[in-house]
């Protein structure tokens, strides 16, 4: 193959910036979830099958079935895995080294992924009870 | 072996309004999909794939929503398609999912087409900066009306044939349950004296921003033969694009859209339209675009479209040739459903099923939408008499 280097060649750049506020109607039941954390009230929604999810669907993620019956569930759970950052990343809900943990809370049937924030990585264990903690 | 015959099973819309602030965009579609099963009288279970269709990701900022609204849409463990031309994305969806029954790939698929306009804003979206590229934040109305005053000037129209347009379609709307703008009050001098927005177009001339979702359940011939319900068949399909830029376009009437006519038409051995064509639905944002397509779609001879509206023509009392008997996308505008409604609309026609804006014994009717600069184009006949 034959062709023209372009190695040193730097390539046009121009910077697109994107800012719009989008708006969203969250409907029944995305919208109880988001009222509960207003509240300090955490629920998720029953499934056909009698457990619950949480954060809740719509519909059955199996069946399509409409889902209709939200459920408070504890504040509190388990952490089921678990994972350390370190250092933090941009976006990162704290600028200090924190954990990311898949948590099942007391009456869910799913895992809901949330940071915590403990001091070291050798505080974090699968089988850990963790406890919501709401901003002011 | 030519292709499988395809029929229209059910058609399910939602009302269209400025805001439906009750549901999310997986409520909207649900709603739209169970009525259409309804119609069909059909269960989830029946349904083999969804092909789905609405305005680039970025008019509302939710990323392949298709992936998100799978659950809504019975869809689990089932092939979901999304099909992307921008403003015909409603037409272009319905073809792509007769192309699935036509090819003997699947027996019966949901088709849907949607937007929640309350959650953006299409003109900002269609005036995004481009990098390397001037923006003049024109907006469709800002690209579309040199291309109306262009028709203006060359066909000789009276200034006031887009005002004809728009009264009668807000008009029709009044017979439509389903449409977003209801204005009963409405007259025609108001509509004259509406703002101007981009002249020639008036305020009063384009369409609203509207919530809704439309989606039609298609069968192969054994499915529309088992039907409960009268069923449209479909006689012809056809889509065409073009670049909306190049030294020479007709930009009042592409030949992309004179080409997809033609070939729709030559599909359904249509040889007369205007004679052979009982209602159309043919996708109409702003007023003067009536005239213009049916210029282009062979309705009437060049330059003379405009005569139709003076005439009454295109009114569902008294017309010939109605069109946009459900008040068209002038009265409803959720943006990916629009060119969905056209082709479902031409469907219940058929199916003689539309209602108080039903024409009486029609059997063949057009459904027809575009999109992007006038360059994307998708159109099918559908007959109340199997092909």
């Amino acid at each position: 193959m034959t062709g023209h280097d372009v190695s040193d060649t730097v390539p046009l750049r121009a910077d697109l910036v994107i800012e719009y506020p989008f708006i969203r109607t969250t409907g029944p039941v995305v919208g109880a979830f988001l009222t509960g954390l207003r509240e300090a009230v955490l629920v998720g929604i029953r499934r056909v099958d009698g457990t619950v999810m949480v954060p809740p669907v719509e519909y059955d993620p199996v069946t399509s079935e409409s889902l209709t019956e939200v459920v408070e569930v504890s504040s509190t759970g388990t952490i089921v895995s678990w994972t350390w950052v370190d250092p933090p990343r941009p976006g990162s809900p704290w600028d200090t080294p924190h954990g990311l943990a898949l948590v099942l809370l007391d009456g869910a049937d799913t895992p809901l992924l949330h940071g915590v924030l403990v001091d070291s990585a050798d505080e974090l264990a699968t089988g850990l009870r963790v406890e919501a903690v709401w901003r002011d | 072996m030519g292709s499988e015959r395809t029929a229209v099973l059910g058609v399910g819309q939602t009302h269209y309004r400025s805001t439906r602030g009750d549901v999310s965009m997986a409520g909207l579609v649900r709603e739209a999909a169970m009525r259409a099963l309804a119609d069909a009288g059909l269960e989830w279970s029946d349904i083999d794939a969804v092909v789905i269709g609405k305005a680039p990701d970025f008019f509302e900022g939710v990323m392949m929503p298709e992936l998100y609204l799978a659950d809504a849409l019975g869809c689990v463990g089932k092939p979901i398609l999304r099909v992307h031309t921008a403003g015909s994305v409603g037409g272009s969806t319905a073809l792509v999912a007769t192309s699935l029954i036509q090819g003997r790939i699947h027996r019966r698929v949901l088709t849907l087409g949607f937007e929640k306009q309350s959650e953006s804003n299409a003109t900002w979206a269609l005036s995004l900066p481009q990098p390397f590229s001037v923006s003049i934040n024109a907006g469709a109305g800002g690209y579309f009306s040199p291309i109306i005053r262009q028709y203006m000037a060359r066909s000789g129209a009276p200034e006031l044939v887009g005002c004809m347009v728009a009264f009668k379609d807000r008009q029709h709307a009044l017979s439509n349950p389903y449409a977003h703008l209801r204005q009963h009050d409405l007259t025609f001098e108001q509509v004259v004296e509406a703002p101007m927005l981009w002249d020639p177009i008036r305020f009063s001339e384009t369409c609203p921003s509207s919530d809704g979702a439309c989606a039609m359940v298609l069968g192969d011939e054994a499915a529309g033969d088992a039907s409960p319900r009268p069923v449209a068949w479909v006689h012809g399909t056809a889509m065409r694009s073009e670049a909306n830029n190049f030294p020479g376009r007709d930009e009042v009437s592409p030949q992309a859209s004179r080409d997809c006519a033609a070939d729709v038409f030559r599909q359904a051995g249509i040889t007369d339209p205007r004679r052979e064509i009982d209602v159309v639905e043919m996708y109409v944002p702003f007023s003067w675009f009536e005239p213009i397509w049916l210029e282009s779609l062979g309705f009437a001879e060049r330059d003379q479209g405009w005569r139709m509206v003076e005439e009454g023509a295109t009114r569902l009392e008294g017309g010939d040739l109605p069109v946009n008997c459900s008040g068209g996308v002038l009265s409803s505008n959720p943006i990916g459903a629009s060119g969905m409604i056209r082709f479902a609309e031409a469907a219940l026609q058929v199916r003689a099923m539309a209602g108080d804006h039903q024409v009486d014994g029609a059997r063949v009717a057009l459904g027809h939408a575009y999109g992007g600069g006038a360059q994307y184009f998708a159109m099918w006949v559908v007959g109340a008499d199997k092909p």
